[in-house]
């Protein structure tokens, strides 16, 4: 094969790589990024303050850090020195007041709450509320905690200040835990998998993309396909219209409609009362009702999918294939298994590798209707993946573990395709080109 | 097996195709059906074997009648145009495939394909896909398939179109020998004279959804009933003359002249009529001479076909054994065998 790169050619094709770079490379390799991070609504995606806050401490003396050094940082102490007096006069403190604490207290220290406590209610001016008397207190701490260091020297300085000799070991991990923005860190897909529900959302993945494509995506298109084909033509195009609306209706309309029929006292339930059978929401009553809705939801959009690809390449097989079957004996059946069949066996193939992705990334229609529920028990990896990096009710987003998670995808989208390719014998289907130019 | 239709009719959304046609096919005969595209040879075909359902009348197979029989259960054998073999399966399991559905046993099958492929010549392509076959070993193996379940009547639907010239001969003889190596009740769809003279016992002449004569190849084309047939038969085709009776001789408008054949006598004078004079007839033998120059010379090899103009707007044909005496624009006299010429009458019948 001739080897020559056309200048028009890369011309042509540059509109689509420069969109395949925009919306597909940069987000594909942001994610690649993201997922090694643990970037969360938390840490935000800018850089982060050293924060040593009473809950950190509280884990680190639970993880075995020194109790000597524990009680140093909590220990908030107070003096009474310029620093205090002027940030006090800033926070607006009785003016009165704090000529009192200067005049008496100035250039001393003291080591406990109480004691300075102690100290200002001798004061006469001092405010007779004790919250006040906090608030009045709180400029003259002198004390690591909730304090915001910018960079990590100036934490550095101060946690040593406050703990002499401190060993070098736990000074390293006071700084990394106290740390408030986002780090490297591969921890992502440990945690993946030390999660219990890990599991389950994989064994959830598995079990509805499987269902799906078999029992919709490729058989029900199938047979689909089969009978219109075999219907006279009018009656066919008829069904194939109707069959085609899950997929030209508006996702999010088309997962409303959905909702109103599965209703406490929508059309399903009605029905199954008058029937003298359970009614209750069917969409999210059950586990086995809800997956079967989600199925169904997904399937009808997939069934269509295979049909309309089914049936191109049933009419592309020659009438006189299926002339010459019925003339050999062959009934219907025997036609569809042995004629119809074995050469739709690419379409099959593509359906199933196509549809195999699609779903695998595909979540919009369960977060519309289900929303993974009832439980967990219906949620995908996909929709976990959505709902821990960009969307939960307790708003912390976790963006590093979500685009782990979604890498995990990536991966195993790609190996899937290779595995596809393979099927396909990719290399057949682009040898040399007929035409020649 | 006999195969007789009795006034099969077949329409379209309600346009007639074939209006009330009766055909019999006799026993271990090859029949052709011969015709111009869109006669109606094919919907004949289809509708014997089944794939079509007839509108009126019968089909019968021996005293059967298969009229509203599917194609499943009339045991009959096609070979399409196209061959209509099964890309997805190789050579044996195509003509495995009609005993395979029936459920026989493998070694039924074996058996009986391995006697059809010894028959048709194609054993040593046996596991071969048809994508991998030539024209003629598909069309070898089209015949297999269509044979191998022993049909009441093979049936081919101009088997030869997809061939080159010399595969059409081999593939001639090929089928012809096969069908009568089988004993077969066989029809044959053609457009094409020559095949369908050389292969069949046989020949039924359709137009427009008529069948205008049945008879044997030589007869028909010595004793066509029609101007149409006559001109269908033969190659290159006879050449027809429009004029009129003037007594006992023939003349055109332009003054041309021939005498009428002396089976002829007292066709009434001045009435319309038409000569047709094969190639063969003109330039060999005769007791009457026709004066002119050529025209065109076209060198065959063994023969050669000259154009004569002999009057204003009449050009004769002749076939004659390759001479080099002659030439473009040289005057010839040469003889007419007036007994063998045709003559029609106006609406084109034999007289």
């Amino acid at each position: 094969m001739r080897s020559r790169t056309s200048g028009l050619g890369l011309l042509l094709i540059s509109p689509a790589m420069l969109l395949l770079a925009i919306f597909f490379f940069t987000p594909a390799l942001l994610t690649g990024v993201f997922s090694f991070t643990n970037m969360s609504s938390s840490t935000g995606i800018s850089g982060g303050a050293y924060v040593v806050t009473p809950n950190l401490l509280k884990a680190l003396s639970a993880r075995g850090m020194q109790p000597a050094t524990i009680e140093a940082l909590e220990e908030a102490s107070y003096s009474v020195d310029a620093d205090g007096l002027a940030a006090a006069r800033a926070a607006d403190v009785d003016p009165a007041f704090l000529d009192e604490i200067e005049a008496r207290y100035a250039g001393r220290a003291y080591a406990t709450d109480s004691d300075f406590l102690a100290a200002l209610k001798d004061l006469p001016s001092r405010p007779r509320r004790i919250r006040d008397l906090k608030l009045a207190m709180e400029p003259f701490t002198k004390s690591v905690l909730n304090v915001r260091f910018a960079t990590e020297e100036l934490a550095r300085t101060a946690i040593a200040e406050r703990v002499a000799g401190i060993s070098d070991d736990e000074m390293a991990t006071l700084l990394s835990e106290s740390y408030t923005g986002w780090v490297w860190t591969t921890e992502n897909f440990g945690k993946l998998f030390a999660g219990h529900e890990t599991w389950r959302i994989i064994a959830n993945t598995i079990f509805y993309v499987a269902t799906t494509l078999t029992l919709f995506n490729v058989t029900l298109g199938l047979f689909l396909a089969v009978t219109t084909f075999y219907l006279p033509k009018k009656l066919g195009a008829i069904f194939t219209v109707i069959w085609l609306l899950p997929r030209i209706t508006p996702v999010v309309l088309y997962a409303i409609m959905w909702k109103w029929f599965t209703w406490d006292d929508g059309f399903v339930a009605v029905l199954a009362g008058e029937l003298g059978l359970p009614s209750f929401n069917y969409m999210k009553g059950s586990v086995t009702s809800a997956w079967t809705i989600v199925i169904m939801v997904n399937g009808f959009i997939g069934a269509s999918f295979g049909m309309i690809l089914f049936s191109g390449a049933l009419r592309s097989i020659p009438i006189q294939q299926l002339w010459a079957s019925e003339v050999d004996g062959a009934t219907r059946w025997q036609q569809v298994r042995y004629i119809i069949l074995p050469q739709l066996r690419w379409p099959i193939l593509f359906v199933t590798s196509y549809q195999t992705l699609s779903l695998l990334t595909s979540y919009q229609e369960i977060w519309l209707t289900t929303n993974g529920g009832p439980g967990s028990t219906t949620t995908v990896w996909a929709l976990e993946s959505f709902r821990t990096a960009l969307f939960n009710y307790s708003g912390s987003l976790q963006y590093g573990l979500g685009a782990a998670m979604a890498l995990l995808l990536v991966a195993v989208g790609l190996m899937l395709s290779i595995i596809y390719l393979r099927l396909f014998r990719f290399g057949e289907l682009v040898t040399q080109p007929k035409i020649e130019f | 097996m006999q195969i007789t239709l009795k006034n099969f009719t077949k329409s379209f959304d309600g346009n007639v195709v074939i209006d009330r046609m009766n055909l019999e096919i006799r026993d271990g005969e090859m029949l052709a059906l011969l015709g111009p595209s869109g006669c109606g040879k094919s919907t004949t075909l289809l509708a014997i074997s089944g794939i079509h359902r007839v509108n009126g009348g019968q089909i019968l197979f021996g005293d059967r009648d298969v009229s509203n029989l599917p194609s499943q259960k009339r045991n009959v054998g096609v070979v399409f145009q196209n061959y209509a073999l099964y890309p997805h399966m190789n050579a044996y399991e195509n003509i495995a495939f009609p005993l395979q559905v029936r459920g026989q046993s493998k070694t039924e099958i074996e058996k009986a394909v391995g006697q059809i492929a010894a028959l048709t010549h194609i054993e040593p392509y046996m596991s071969r896909r048809p994508g991998q076959l030539s024209g003629g070993q598909q069309q070898r193996v089209a015949l297999a398939r269509a044979l191998v379940r022993r049909p009441d009547v093979l049936l081919l639907d101009e088997p030869l179109a997809n061939l080159d010239a010399k595969l059409r001969l081999e593939m001639r003889s090929e089928i012809r020998r096969i069908q009568q190596e089988t004993g077969i009740t066989a029809i044959l769809v053609t457009h094409d004279q020559v095949e369908a003279m050389s292969m069949s016992d046989r020949i039924a002449i359709m137009d427009q959804g008529e069948i205008m004569q049945i008879s044997t190849p030589d007869d028909m084309y010595r004793n066509p009933v029609n101007r149409f047939i006559a001109g269908f038969m033969g190659n290159p085709p006879i050449v027809m003359v429009d004029g009129r009776v003037e007594g006992t001789a023939f003349e055109t408008t332009s003054g041309f002249r021939l005498p009428l054949p002396g089976r002829l006598g007292g066709l009434k004078h001045g009435r319309p009529i038409s000569i047709g004079i094969r190639p063969e007839h003109f330039g060999s033998t005769g007791a009457h001479t026709v004066a002119g120059t050529i025209s065109f010379v076209e060198p065959q090899g063994r023969e050669s076909h000259f154009d004569v103009r002999v009057g204003e707007g009449v050009v004769l044909r002749s076939i004659q054994p390759s001479r080099r005496d002659v030439a473009v624009g040289q005057p010839v006299e040469w003889p007419i065998d007036i007994e063998s010429t045709l003559v029609f009458d106006e609406q084109g019948k034999t007289l």
